[in-house]
């Protein structure tokens, strides 16, 4: 058990990434696919994916405020405050929304690695992550069931499954990146923080992946080491985002929301 | 949002109970292709801010309906077949009246 108080400021430093990475990923996939909103396929998926969107606007939030805790940052500033370069979420989360079957794709993908993320998190030596992680699961659990529906069905359908296809290969690499090694991450397993290293998680979760697309003719994980740059590097679709995401809280910066 | 008349949709009726042993109580609607996704929305439209601790979710053509108006509604006075079509008010306080008397007075 470690509070923070008794972490060293290395580890402080390494949890702080951790937290900021995740809330992140989190963050930034929320809206993404809160662009759904009023176009998606029909009325009631509109509704599941808005909603969906909001729960992971929730965990993020969650997130910054333990990772605010931690720094004495304000978690709005955090969330709101930084430039395109500074946020650290995974490539995956760079890609604009593009069709139904990429964004499809990438939550599928998204919400299975962060499922096998949140597992090892609920096992951390850091109690306040351990219970959100706990917390989060209950609900991710739900989300990884409606993107399993979508998945199958668009999978089964040839021309569907094709666009799937596509957009799964497009997607790998960058999906890769949500298991980069974290500065740091030494000192965040050896006191328990992150109860495996990312690159053991990383495999789980390829092996779960590989008979799912197998069965489903989809193409094959491959397993490799994710881009160095897996969560620094940033694009314009991110920046764009980035713009929509700040609109409101940098109309009045001095504002309390 | 894009009107979805694909000929597999089908329209699946919510119903939801608040607590355990309340009624359960129609909420409304949701369409979807099957029950994996009519489970998924009615829970998203019924059930994601809390409000539901169990949910029924039945396809509309699986409800047998009854709206023959001369089977619910027919045309002679009913009035009597109504509780109120007996006035027992006056009969109920004269009872309670006599059950709160100490009895038959001596004489």
């Amino acid at each position: 058990m470690t509070g923070p108080d008794q972490l060293s400021p290395a580890t402080r430093e390494a949890l702080a990434e951790l937290l900021l990475s995740v809330a992140d990923d989190e963050f930034v996939i929320g809206f993404w696919d809160s662009e759904w909103t009023g176009i998606a396929p029909m009325l009631e998926e509109d509704v599941a994916t808005s909603s969906i969107s909001q729960d992971e606007i929730g965990h993020a939030k969650a997130l910054y405020e333990l990772l605010a805790a931690l720094t004495g940052a304000d978690a709005d500033a955090i969330a709101f405050g930084r430039a395109p370069d500074e946020y650290r979420h995974a490539a995956l989360m760079n890609h604009g929304r593009t069709d139904w079957a990429f964004s499809v794709a990438r939550r599928y993908l998204y919400e299975t690695a962060d499922a096998v993320r949140l597992e090892a998190l609920a096992r951390s030596s850091h109690v306040p992550l351990a219970q959100l992680a706990a917390k989060m699961r209950r609900e991710e659990r739900y989300h990884q069931m409606h993107l399993d529906a979508w998945l199958r069905r668009l999978a089964a359908n040839e021309g569907s499954r094709q666009r799937l296809a596509t957009a799964l290969e497009r997607l790998w690499p960058d999906a890769l990146a949500i298991f980069l090694p974290l500065d740091g991450e030494e000192e965040l397993v050896a006191s328990g923080i992150l109860p495996e290293p990312m690159a053991t998680l990383r495999a789980r979760w390829v092996a779960q992946l590989r008979p799912v697309m197998a069965g489903l003719h989809l193409p094959e994980p491959v397993d490799s080491a994710p881009p160095t740059d897996g969560r620094t590097r940033r694009t314009d679709d991110f920046r764009w985002l980035h713009g929509e995401f700040t609109m409101v809280a940098r109309s009045e910066e001095v504002a309390t929301w | 949002m894009v009107a979805s008349d694909a000929p597999t949709d089908r329209v699946w009726e919510v119903f939801r109970q608040e607590a355990e042993g309340d009624p359960m109580i129609h909420a409304g609607n949701v369409r979807a292709p099957d029950e994996e996704l009519a489970t998924h929305y009615a829970r998203e439209f019924y059930g994601r801010r809390q409000e539901s601790h169990r949910l029924w979710v039945v396809p509309r053509d699986a409800i047998t309906e009854l709206d023959d108006p001369d089977l619910l509604q027919p045309p002679f006075d009913r009035s009597f077949k109504r509780p109120s079509g007996y006035l027992i008010k006056h009969k109920l306080e004269a009872a309670k009246a006599r059950a709160a008397s100490p009895g038959p007075p001596n004489e």
